[in-house]
């Protein structure tokens, strides 16, 4: 097993960093033993998760890391047979099946798994590291699930940037996340638009009293709804939104608190330092700097884009995004931003469901806030007529009575 | 499997011109062209008919026929429950 340091990558280790109520600094949270190299460390909770980290930083070991409830026996079962050895929550380790020689500073991330089974992508600290820019002091919100793509984008920042410190979210917490955010000054988060809604839906004040300046999107469309309602809570803060994914990295930054990126980005000029985006057919394609290993070269991202006046938006997966309405064609993203745009609203789904002499017809799943009193299908119904054509409008469309969220704060729209 | 009865069905069709901005006549010999219920319609109230019934219609069993008036959606609805 090497030793190798990485000094690098540990300018941030006296960053303060809050797990379960205690303040630590990366430097003070607890020791891990040795870890065997590969390993995958499964965990139950955050600050574990950061001590693996800090191991693999300082000592170059192959990493893979995640909560536990995302990695079932049968992936468990795989890990071991590419070389990984399990390390459990309590500690106890599960040797791979397979014995091979370490790859040194090798970092593994598990993909969303929105697009079917988790994916296991490599990387290393340095293509995990995409700020690099000397940024202003913050404590940034760390609420996303371990060993996710965002989850390293943030612990990232804290590791290598000096006066970055770090709340740790626990699951248990993300109800009341805008109360702890408030009690350690937590100036800076990022979250889903999915995370963002529940937060403005459950206590839009508790949510106001956080001082926030750096306020970031990612993992799902992000429609200029949810952008629009942040902006009125924090009208002083940086808004961004984020195209990132375990694959490309993060590719698409965008600040002017605008629903997606200015369509003249198609056009730029190659420069290697920077991703390349291009569309085929409706597809978004990206050249990344930060891909994963042997993802080099264009990468079809599966996403699907649509075009309005100057912008380019990204509405949705394209396997899921296009709704076949009898021959017309309607995008599940366009008709949820509709929706989403209703002041009453406050998330929605929408979907296709089969449906006799049209085949499918557009159905929603709706949360709404309280903001304009009881509103029932029909005032929804008027609402997309008025700004759909009449195929996109929802026809079906259920009341749920809260936001669902998963473990990595999406909700699947 | 449990059906959805003829008045029922016909108030759900009511429901779905009501979201429409339109209302069912009481005759159930009016035109669907006259009155602006077109295939969309049909295929909603299909869909609250199998949420009432918690179960698929099965489209399959019966053979082609002529719907032009309220009265022939009923009947075909009723048809399509006991196919």
């Amino acid at each position: 097993m090497t030793t190798r340091r990485r000094t690098t990558a540990l300018i941030g280790d006296d960053n303060t960093v809050v797990v379960a109520g205690k303040s630590l600094t990366w430097r003070t949270l607890h020791k891990l033993p040795q870890l065997p190299s590969p390993a995958a460390v499964l965990v139950d909770n955050g600050a574990d998760a950061l001590a693996a980290l800090r191991h693999h930083a300082v000592h170059g070991t192959e990493l893979l890391v995640a909560t536990s409830s995302r990695v079932d026996e049968y992936m468990r079962e795989e890990l071991g047979e590419s070389g990984f050895s399990i390390v459990l929550p309590d500690g106890k380790v599960t040797p791979a099946t397979l014995k091979r020689v370490e790859e040194s500073g090798r970092a593994w991330l598990l993909t969303s798994g929105s697009t079917g089974r988790p994916k296991r992508i490599g990387h290393t600290l340095e293509s995990l590291t995409t700020v690099t820019a000397d940024q202003p002091p913050r404590t940034w919100l760390l609420p996303y699930s371990p060993g996710t793509y965002a989850w390293w984008q943030v612990v990232m920042i804290s590791l290598t940037q000096p006066d970055q410190g770090l709340v740790v979210i626990e699951p248990h917490e993300l109800e009341d996340w805008p109360l702890i955010a408030a009690r350690h000054g937590v100036t800076a988060a990022s979250g889903t638009p999915t995370f963002w809604r529940q937060a403005i839906y459950r206590d839009a004040e508790a949510l106001a009293a956080v001082p926030l300046e750096q306020i970031t999107l990612g993992g799902e469309p992000v429609d200029q709804a949810i952008l629009d309602q942040l902006h009125d809570l924090f009208p002083k803060a940086r808004i961004s939104w984020i195209y990132a994914s375990s694959e490309v990295g993060a590719s698409i930054v965008v600040h002017d608190g605008k629903a997606g990126f200015p369509r003249e980005w198609l056009q730029r000029a190659p420069d290697p330092d920077r991703p390349m985006l291009s569309v085929e057919g409706d597809e978004l394609v990206i050249r990344s700097p930060h891909h994963g290993a042997g993802l080099v070269g264009a990468v079809h991202t599966g996403d699907r884009i649509e075009y309005d006046g100057d912008r380019v938006l990204i509405t949705g997966r394209l396997d899921t995004d296009e709704i076949n309405v009898g021959g017309s064609k309607v995008s599940a993203g366009v008709v949820r931003g509709v929706l989403m745009a209703h002041p009453g609203v406050a998330w929605a789904r929408v979907f296709a469901r089969k449906a006799p002499l049209v085949g499918r017809m557009v159905a929603a799943e709706v949360v709404t806030n309280d903001s304009l009193g009881p509103i029932a299908d029909v005032d929804l119904v008027q609402w997309c007529s008025s700004r759909l054509p009449d195929y996109g409008v929802p026809r079906r469309i259920k009341f749920l009575d809260e936001i669902p969220q998963k473990e990595t704060l999406k909700s699947d729209v | 499997m449990s059906s959805v009865a003829r008045d029922r069905v016909r108030e759900l069709m009511g429901e779905v011109m009501t979201a429409q901005g339109r209302s069912l006549p009481a005759d159930d010999s009016a035109e669907l062209r006259t009155i602006g219920f077109r295939s969309l319609d049909f295929s909603e109230l299909a869909l609250r008919v199998e949420d009432e019934l918690d179960d698929e219609l099965n489209f399959d069993a019966p053979g082609l026929r002529r719907i032009a008036t309220i009265g022939d959606v009923l009947d075909f609805i009723e048809q399509l429950q006991s196919a």
